[in-house]
């Protein structure tokens, strides 16, 4: 299967944060950054040890000098279990470089949530 | 060869005490021990090696002993002195009483060892408990060039990665000195206890547990407080605390970092990535392993040694390495610099 894909309607997302779909065998999730607005698509997979990622939160990431605190501009989504964050617009994990996960395109359109494969 | 660690002993109480200024000696010289804290957990037997005991006279208290016993027989280019009980200066109640005499024991090395012996160098005592007043000893010290690096024990009121410390650690930074942490003063004075569970027992619980948790937590400190990122020209140098330990503390650092990005934000790098850059560790006790040391030797690699140890033998004492026997113990790649580079590359800036 490949193009887009429906994965549920926007007011589920809304109420949840994310959408949770399975597709040709792979967990995929759309979650939602409600600062922004903007909807991510993003295997529910964590590369470190598998965690249901979608199930963490979205964050601006940490940032700072010694013993000051600030929020960047980064958005992340943070792993539910060991807390490792991801870059929601690459996937990239912040935390370590050598691990990523899959991201894929996600719209809204007519009250749906869409993403493509 | 360069030996981080020798132990300089002091003789005759009365020797020190005409570096004390006048209206304090009669306070010194009524206290035992100069007002140092005791030792709670003393060796059962005598903290020297016993082959250097004779007579009244303590072992290594003067630099033609040292000479003879330590310097000439190993061929060392360099011994770096670094007081020996007097390091619990940073454990009396007052605040006072420890910066003079952190003052007038670094006087005494300068006058009757420095002097007496061009290989000798010295570690800068301050009083920890005051890090206002440590600075400015660090500052008045450093003036000596044979002064290469601050010292500091690892009995402590908190872990040094703590602010209320930066004083010290700008100090040493800003006069191109190497903070060595030293064990010793676990739970001892105004110390903490040692080991983490409450105060031991023996001596022997003691020696192996105070001396290895003090060094890890203060390691782990500097790291989180991000003392290095607002140093960066800052070296630690963890003397007698053992290394072995290094991989098991640096991978539950590195992976609480990666899960707890937001309570110290200001942490980039790699904890391991500091550690290789900023950090050194004595090889006396390097950890025994009945007969697996190839085991040992691969693990430590693992954290960037060999370029992360440097030689120290730890004289006078009963758990002195010997120079010769460490030669044979290290892979042939890692005796120069072990014995040597490291160290040489660690002191640049001043010896």
């Amino acid at each position: 299967m490949s193009g887009w894909v429906d994965v549920g309607s926007l007011a589920d997302l809304e109420a949840a944060g994310r959408l949770v779909a399975r597709i040709d065998g792979r967990e995929l999730g759309v979650v939602l950054d409600r600062e922004t607005g903007g909807v991510h698509g993003i295997r529910n997979r964590c590369p470190h040890h598998g965690a249901p990622l979608c199930h963490g939160s979205v964050r601006r990431r940490s940032v700072g000098e010694p013993g000051r605190y600030a929020l960047g501009e980064r958005r992340v989504l943070r792993c539910p279990w060991h807390g490792w964050e991801f870059d929601l617009a690459t996937g990239l994990c912040a935390d370590d470089p050598a691990q990523r996960a899959a991201v894929y395109p996600a719209e809204i359109a007519d009250g749906r949530v869409r993403v493509q494969i | 060869m360069i030996d981080c660690d020798v132990h300089p002993q002091i003789g005759d109480p009365e020797e020190l005490l005409a570096y004390v200024e006048p209206a304090q000696r009669d306070w010194f010289r009524a206290q035992a021990a100069f007002g140092l804290p005791g030792y709670s957990w003393a060796h059962p037997d005598s903290w020297y090696r016993q082959d250097l005991e004779q007579g009244e006279r303590l072992p290594a208290s003067d630099a033609a002993t040292v000479a003879s016993e330590l310097l000439d027989p190993s061929g060392a280019e360099i011994g770096v002195l670094n007081a020996d009980d007097a390091v619990l200066v940073s454990l009396m109640p007052s605040p006072y009483r420890a910066a003079e005499l952190a003052r007038a024991h670094n006087d005494w090395l300068r006058e009757r060892w420095l002097d007496a012996d061009r290989r000798l160098r010295a570690g800068i005592l301050c009083p920890a408990q005051d890090p206002v007043a440590a600075a400015a000893e660090i500052r008045r010290a450093a003036e000596d060039p044979r002064f290469v690096q601050v010292l500091l024990c690892g009995g402590a009121e908190r872990p040094y990665g703590e602010p209320r410390y930066l004083p010290i650690f700008e100090a040493a930074a800003e006069c191109g000195l190497p903070v060595a942490i030293h064990s010793g003063g676990e739970g001892m004075g105004l110390a903490a206890q040692p080991g983490g569970a409450g105060p031991v027992t023996f001596y022997i619980e003691w020696h192996t547990l105070g001396s290895a948790c003090s060094i890890m937590a203060h390691l782990v400190s500097l790291i989180v407080h991000g003392v290095f990122e607002r140093l960066p020209s800052l070296r630690v140098l963890l003397i007698e605390g053992g290394i072995a330990w290094l991989p098991g503390i640096l991978w539950r650092l590195e992976t609480n970092w990666r899960g707890l990005r937001s309570e110290t934000p200001w942490l980039e790098r790699r904890p391991g990535e500091v550690v290789r850059e900023h950090v050194r560790f004595s090889t006396q006790p390097l950890e025994h392993t009945d007969g697996h040391d190839e085991l040992l030797f691969e693990m430590l690699e693992a954290v960037g040694a060999p370029e992360i140890l440097c030689f120290a033998s730890d004289y006078p004492h009963w758990d002195f390495d010997d120079p010769a026997f460490m030669l044979r113990r290290l892979p042939e790649p890692w005796r120069a610099p072990v014995l040597h580079g490291n160290a040489a590359e660690l002191y640049a800036a001043r010896a």
